[in-house]
């Protein structure tokens, strides 16, 4: 599904600002990924004499209460941070999209059985079953991640059933089926491409969203534990300081801002590639 | 028409007793003893035992299950393990404020929204459409916590225009008729603790409409756009309807009426997430109620969060279901 | 019938779209048009004629387009009114009527309000905006019109959406009707009946009319005069018995032998112009119609030929017309 020269040809229409966003998410990426190498002190040390420090030129972001770099924090936890919205989407995209796809191509009870599954999963209020979780299992990234990952699946299903629904009833599937090819590779092979086109589109925007509820999550109690660095946490930290020490909170919080943002913008120049009917010129 | 909102209708009671089934049967996987939560912590073993059947918690799970069903149906939500009140009485001690809370968000989201996408969508590709756009999606990326704590801090402790937290003055005593602050103070015809109960609701509602703001701004504003193409719009420039009476008479109408069913579940997806808000701003609300009644195991106080939150949902999906044929006159009837 | 004064004078009016990458589609060039009080003008052309863009300029509604020229009404240059002139004068003095009836209406607005809200919009009360509304609409051939106001578009036939964009334009009394193929989208007997609807009308009130379409029998009945356009230019134009039975350029004359005729044989072929209108920004130098002109020659790759007077008010712009060109110069 990913062709070579087509994504050269669609870098190419991309202006300035969009080709910086995806610059901008694959660098946060990488950092997320060599963070812990590149980071210039140790996140994990509490050197209580360096308290609350305010940012320099030897700690970039400033210290955190017990005398941790916070750049350094930033990017050991930056990982943590990407993983879990990466993890969530994809079980909740895998799942949905079987799901979804098995929706619509059996109409009749079995696609009202699982409308109504979507249903119930999407009343259900994902901060509540996210709380529930994490205190059955104990509280952790981890059982926000699975709790969230349970809640995301039916808006996958319910957008992928459409999508299909919509594939399948156009006219070169029709004259696929007429020509005599099975079921199955019509599905794999003409239908899911085709459907799926829109789907980068909503997975990027929702690693965004994600990525906020994760860290609200952690903000709460529900998920990443301090001491971790994961960011949301760090917000957390930091609450009690703001007033002496600004930068705990406002530094992980223009972290999470400007990924979630990116992300999203990057999904925003995804849909337009995608359809260009929708073109919104940005000059 | 009918028989597509008829068969809406039936399917909600399903979706909403599965609702309640999954949180039932949820909440027993929280650690704990419910027995021993309730009794205290210094019970002897023998008053852990009595409270064990008086909670009727002795019964094998699927006779629990049916004896909750049964009691919920005669509208009785049980009786909390800690307040040792009614649930519904601490309910309705709480819900209100997260509805006055969720109102006052939507009301600052259409507010801003609909004026904000029209702008963009009329002015598009041009400075102000790009301004507006970057600050929206600004406000909807910011992380709600971090945005509640920064506006805190900036109105309420450094600018101190704007209380830091609570939902009223102590020492203020409003005749308590809804539970909501501002509802109250305005029955009993006090404006002056009604104006000043909205001090304290506005932050909260604010940071809380931030991340709606920006979704139903690009919904709208992609649909306006589409509609602003239309040939009856330039029919209606053709008639000399001025720029802003097609904004507003011709296009918003029409481009309105698909982003119904995302306000729809906007105000149920508020209703679910007020905890963050509320904990920053020390506020009541269904939000805390939840949290507070799942860590403390407190079964029927979570079903009943969870159920009144679920219910919610699902009945404005269903009021906006309904809403849109009466709106949009072509769907009225099945016609060819 | 004729006054001295045009009413709507269109100088040397040529459009172009500009791209993203800034290059230029000449979309309509040096168009000319006189019209007259009561008087009937036909322009013809196929799609890519630009006869709808230039139909759409004169009120002004193609924000996109890049014009020069001048568009006089009444004396005023309607190219560099104010903004707020140009809606007072849409729908009151100049009404324009649009092709697609189904779409052109809007679908959550009942006809009655979109037909009124011309009025409403001028400060004409509720009441008198509806009553006049009920009277136009009977006139105009929608039965039952009182109890029809409080109906929305799509409960509507074809044919009675476009009496409905046709009241739209003209209940405020306008001094001109734009008619941009009324009749397009409906089928030929309801085609017959709006045509016969708008000839009435407009007989009636003596309304100076524009009336744009690609069919020519379509106008045969109801013009006065003809403008026959092709790839953004007039070809020829003359008083509509002029047209119809001494056509002067051979485009015309393609025109009207694809016509079919009702006692031609079956055995018959359609006749049609062999090729297509060439895309703006493809239009070769000399001649835009050589391409597919059965007389060309050499001089027609080379210079592009003026519009030159052949007969009475008979104006042609061919290298090798099929009637004489007159001794005395003009004004093309």
């Amino acid at each position: 599904m990913l062709d070579k020269s087509k994504i050269s040809s669609q870098w190419g229409r991309l202006s300035w600002f969009e080709k910086g966003c995806f610059v901008g998410v694959i660098s946060v990426i990488v950092l997320a990924v060599v963070g812990p190498w590149i980071a210039p002190h140790d996140p994990y040390f509490v050197d209580l004499d360096k308290s609350l420090l305010p940012p320099s030129s030897e700690h970039w972001f400033g210290t955190d209460v017990d005398g941790r770099d916070i750049l350094s924090r930033l990017l050991f936890g930056a990982r943590s941070t990407l993983l879990a919205p990466l993890g969530v989407i994809v079980f909740a995209a895998s799942v949905g999209t079987v799901i979804g796809t098995i929706a619509a191509l059996n109409p009749g009870v079995v696609d009202e059985l699982i409308m109504r599954l979507c249903d119930v999963g999407l009343a259900f209020p994902a901060l509540v079953l996210s709380i529930g979780l994490a205190s059955a299992l104990g509280p952790s990234l981890r059982s926000a991640i699975i709790a969230l990952a349970l809640t995301w699946w039916p808006g996958y299903a319910r957008l992928v059933r459409s999508l299909v629904l919509e594939v399948t009833h156009k006219e070169f599937i029709e004259s696929a089926k007429v020509l005599g090819v099975p079921r199955r590779k019509i599905v794999f092979r003409h239908i899911l491409p085709n459907a799926l086109n829109a789907m980068y589109v909503q997975t990027t925007i929702d690693v965004s969203a994600v990525i906020l509820v994760i860290s609200g999550l952690s903000f709460i109690g529900a998920g990443a534990q301090p001491p971790s660095s994961e960011w949301g946490a760090m917000v957390t930290s930091g609450r009690d300081y703001m007033l002496t020490g600004w930068w705990t909170v406002v530094v992980p919080g223009i972290a999470i801002s400007l990924t979630a943002m990116l992300f999203n913008l990057s999904g925003d120049a995804l849909r337009v590639l995608n359809d260009p009917t929708l073109k919104q010129s940005r000059g | 028409m009918i028989r597509l909102a008829f068969r809406r209708l039936l399917m909600t009671p399903p979706v909403i007793f599965s609702i309640v089934t999954l949180v039932f049967f949820m909440t027993q996987l929280i650690p704990g003893d419910q027995a021993r939560i309730a009794a205290g912590r210094d019970a002897t073993i023998e008053q852990v035992e009595a409270m064990r059947i008086k909670l009727g918690l002795d019964s094998p799970l699927y006779i629990q299950f049916g004896q909750y069903l049964d009691r919920l149906l005669h509208g009785d939500l049980g009786t909390s393990v800690f307040t040792y009140r009614p649930v519904l009485t601490d309910l309705a001690d709480v819900l209100p404020s997260s509805i006055e809370l969720v109102c006052l968000a939507m009301i600052i989201n259409l507010a801003i929204s609909l004026p904000a996408a029209m702008l963009t969508a009329a002015y598009r590709g041009r400075r102000i459409d790009r301004t507006v756009r970057i600050f929206v999606l600004f406000g909807g990326t910011v992380p709600v916590f971090w945005l509640g704590l920064t506006l805190q801090n900036l109105f309420g402790a450094r600018l101190q225009m704007l209380p830091i937290a609570g939902q009223h003055k102590s020492g203020e005593i409003v005749p308590r008729r809804t539970g909501a602050t501002t509802v109250d103070s305005l029955l009993s015809g006090d404006f002056s603790i009604f104006l000043d109960s909205l001090t304290y609701v506005i932050l909260p509602a604010l940071t809380l409409s931030c991340a709606f703001i920006a979704v139903l701004t690009r919904t709208l504003r992609s649909s306006m756009i589409g509609v602003l193409d239309s040939d009856f719009v330039m029919v209606a420039r053709a008639k000399g309807a001025s720029n802003l009476r097609v904004l507003v008479r011709h296009a918003l109408p029409n481009a309105a009426i698909p982003t119904l069913t995302i306000v729809g579940m906007q105000v149920g997806w508020m209703l679910g997430s007020t905890i963050l808000v509320e904990s920053i701003f020390g506020r009541q609300g269904i939000g805390s109620y939840a949290m507070t009644a799942v860590l403390q195991k407190d079964i029927f106080a979570v079903i009943a969060a969870v159920l009144i939150l679920g219910i919610a949902f699902t009945l404005l999906n269903l009021i906006v279901d309904l809403l849109v044929p009466i709106i949009d006159p072509r769907l009225r009837r099945s016609h060819g | 019938m004729l006054s001295s004064r045009p009413i709507l004078e269109i100088n040397n009016l040529s459009i172009d779209f500009r791209t993203k990458d800034g290059a230029e589609r000449k979309v309509l060039e040096n168009f000319n048009l006189r019209l007259y009080e009561g008087q009937r003008i036909a322009v013809v052309g196929e799609s890519g004629s630009g006869k709808t863009v230039m139909a759409s300029s004169i009120l002004r509604l193609l924000p996109e387009a890049h014009s020069s020229g001048e568009i006089l009404f009444k004396g005023e240059n309607l190219m560099v009114a104010t903004s707020r002139r140009v809606s007072e004068i849409r729908g009151a003095e100049i009404g324009m009527t649009f092709q697609d009836p189904l779409s052109s209406l809007n679908p959550i607005m009942t006809i009655g309000d979109q037909v009124s809200e011309v009025l409403r919009i001028r400060g004409v009360s509720k009441k008198e905006a509806s009553d006049r509304t009920v009277v136009l609409l009977q006139e105009l051939g929608i039965e039952d019109a009182p109890n029809r106001l409080n109906s929305y578009p799509y409960e509507f036939s074809g044919g009675m959406r476009q009496r409905v964009l046709l009241a739209m334009s003209v209940i405020a009394s306008p001094s001109i009707l734009i008619a941009d193929e009324p009749t397009t989208a409906l089928d030929v007997r309801v085609q017959a009946q709006v045509m016969a609807t708008i000839n009435q009308f407009t007989s009636k009130r003596n309304l100076a009319t524009i009336f744009i379409s690609h069919d020519l029998s379509v106008v045969a009945g109801f013009a006065d005069y003809v403008v026959v356009m092709y790839a953004g230019r007039v070809v020829e134009e003359g008083p509509v018995d002029e047209i119809f039975y001494r056509p002067a350029h051979p485009y015309t004359r393609g025109l009207l032998d694809s016509i079919p005729s009702i006692d031609q044989s079956s055995e018959k072929r359609l006749n049609s112009i062999p090729g297509v209108t060439p895309e703006p920004g493809h239009r070769s130098s000399g001649c835009v119609f050589r391409d597919r002109c059965d007389s060309a020659q050499e001089t027609c790759s080379a210079k592009a030929p003026e519009l030159l007077t052949t007969g009475e008010k008979h104006l042609v712009r061919c290298h090798f017309p099929l009637l004489p060109l007159s001794t005395s110069r003009n004004m093309g």
